[in-house]
């Protein structure tokens, strides 16, 4: 009997009423820079420490997406002619979303990008493809990781959000609970396809969080 | 003395009492100056001034009682220079401005201020001026010290500059980089409102570059100095966050919106495109700078080929790595039928994770 082990989370389905997408500007601040869709997701800010601490959040959000993209491009180097292709097909389809806005708010609010970029690439193409190689088994743990590590960083920052001024970051609240709750879902699904019947799961899924967490703690740097 | 927030009780016609009030009024500002109000003549324009200037200083003092630390601004007094001369009270004036009532900013808190001046606006308005200097005096305390005299002052407010000469030539630099990025979004908004043509990267990066390195024409024969100035290691920080922001900008509304290893050796190109154009700029006699125009293009058209060139060199690249793949596929399955008894069907799996 398998025993799952769910970390401790915030609540998946968030209380907070959905805000209308359309129209929604902050009235309290003096220029709004609004992407196509009409609202933004940072709220524009002239004290420098929050615009640093916004832009270094957006820029490991990315890393981590982008991270995350390659590893499941990995994954389908070696899986994407059995059964399990479709499921990791979509799930890495859901990555690129993540992916494509979050290079869209890098863009509009003229953030860099971290400089390990082409390291991550690597890598998450390596630990895909190399998870992969133990089958599907050792796919889904890999994924099951990894998208514990994303949630426990997207919950840490919706904390501070939260801690600083719920009602300023609404926009971007929303965005990290969204794609929190979409890589929830991926580490169920995970688990749901045997990711623990994988020998050495253990193990191997703590060296897998410890490499997240560092890769976490350098791109915020770096 | 303390004012209740009933100011409007008070009768602000009187000015001999207003004086005697306004005289015992001292309020300490950040920037620990003394500052006193001057009450003079008859205007009700002054008079309403001194009126606001009053509902200041109750707010402050219920403001600094309460210890909010709320966007109530320090009161702003100063010498109120009119058309005439001032009065005696100039006597017990400590003021250490000699500001005009027309500096109309915006303070920290982002109301609209009483004409108040602050320790920055100051060092700024000094060292705007010394860049006049310059040319007589090269990038130095001197050029201070000289503009601190044309605008009034004792030449020893240099001593407010703790990095001296270092001080101006950052001004100067922050000062066109603003200039550089005032024009480059007046561009940018012509084009979006279709009044002008966008133009191609490469044109774009150019003009940029050319705008940003014609502001230096003023002060070319000294610039080696103000150079040798930025590069000195307590500056450097400084002058490379003005360069990078610059670039960024330039890179910005060239419209650049990359997000991956691009976004960093588009601005290295460009770095080391507008310092080895700054280089031939100063050592360049030609008519209003030919050479260096000259130069700026054929380093531009070189990066603009090497970019090109490295596409070219990927599409190649993986178009050759496709090729041997599919030889290697080939090869393997003919070597499996005419070998059956051969187990290579590892060797083909592997290649076909390659696919």
């Amino acid at each position: 009997m398998h025993r799952f082990v769910r970390p401790q989370l915030m609540l998946r389905d968030s209380k907070q009423p959905l805000l209308p997408r359309a129209g929604h500007l902050c009235t309290n601040h003096k220029s709004v820079v609004s992407s196509v869709r009409g609202y933004v997701v940072l709220p524009p800010t002239s004290d420098e420490e929050e615009k640093a601490m916004l832009h270094r959040m957006m820029r490991v959000d990315h890393a981590g997406e982008y991270g995350a993209n390659r590893i499941y491009a990995g994954q389908m180097a070696v899986l994407g002619r059995t059964q399990i292709s479709p499921l990791i097909q979509e799930m890495w389809d859901q990555e690129k979303q993540h992916l494509r806005k979050f290079n869209e708010i890098l863009a509009e609010n003229r953030v860099r990008p971290t400089l390990l970029l082409p390291l991550w690439n690597i890598a998450g193409f390596a630990l895909g493809a190399g998870s992969a190689l133990l089958g599907k088994e050792g796919a889904m743990a890999c994924t099951v990781a990894v998208e514990e590590s994303i949630s426990e960083h997207y919950n840490s920052q919706i904390r501070t959000l939260m801690e600083k001024d719920p009602e300023k970051y609404t926009e971007l609240l929303q965005l990290i609970k969204e794609f929190r709750d979409d890589e929830m879902e991926h580490h169920d699904t995970g688990l749901e396809h045997d990711a623990e019947s994988v020998p050495g799961y253990q193990l191997m899924k703590a060296i897998i969080q410890v490499g997240c967490k560092a890769a976490i703690y350098i791109s915020e740097r770096l | 003395m303390i004012f209740g927030i009933k100011e409007k009780s008070i009768i602000l016609t009187n000015f001999d009492v207003l004086f005697a009030i306004a005289t015992n009024i001292h309020v300490r500002l950040k920037t620990g100056f003394v500052l006193q109000v001057a009450v003079q003549g008859t205007v009700s324009l002054q008079c309403s001034n001194v009126r606001r200037g009053f509902h200041r200083a109750a707010l402050l003092r219920l403001a600094s009682d309460s210890k909010s630390d709320t966007s109530v601004p320090p009161p702003s007094y100063h010498e109120v220079h009119t058309a005439g001369e001032s009065s005696s009270s100039s006597a017990q004036g400590e003021s250490s401005e000699d500001a005009q009532p027309n500096t109309s900013f915006q303070d920290q808190s982002g109301e609209h201020g009483e004409d108040y001046e602050t320790e920055e606006q100051l060092q700024a308005r000094i060292l705007t001026a010394a860049l006049e200097f310059v040319p007589q005096h090269g990038w130095t305390v001197e050029a201070i010290a000289a503009a601190a005299e044309t605008l009034g002052l004792s030449s020893a407010s240099t001593g407010m500059f703790n990095n001296g000469a270092g001080d101006l030539v950052l001004h100067f630099v922050a000062q066109c980089n603003a200039q550089l990025a005032e024009t480059l979004a007046e561009q940018n908004n012509q084009v979006q409102l279709g009044q002008a043509e966008a133009k191609k990267t490469a044109e774009f990066l150019k003009d940029a570059v050319e705008t940003r390195l014609r502001m230096l024409i003023p002060y070319i024969d000294t610039w080696p100095q103000a150079m040798s100035i930025l590069l000195l290691p307590h500056n450097i920080p400084d002058s490379l966050k003005h360069l990078s922001t610059m670039v960024d900008d330039i890179w910005y509304y060239a419209g650049d919106r990359s997000t991956d290893v691009n976004w960093y050796t588009r601005r290295a190109a460009l770095t080391g495109i507008y310092n080895t154009t700054e280089l031939v700029m100063v050592q360049d006699s030609s008519p209003d700078f030919e050479e260096t125009w000259a130069f700026l293009d054929n380093r531009i058209k070189d990066v603009v080929n090497m970019a090109n060139t490295a596409k070219q060199v990927q599409a190649t690249g993986e178009a050759v790595v496709q090729g041997l793949m599919g030889a290697a596929i080939t090869v393997t399955t003919q070597k499996m039928i005419q070998f059956p008894e051969r187990n290579i069907l590892s060797t083909k799996r592997l290649l076909g994770l390659l696919f």
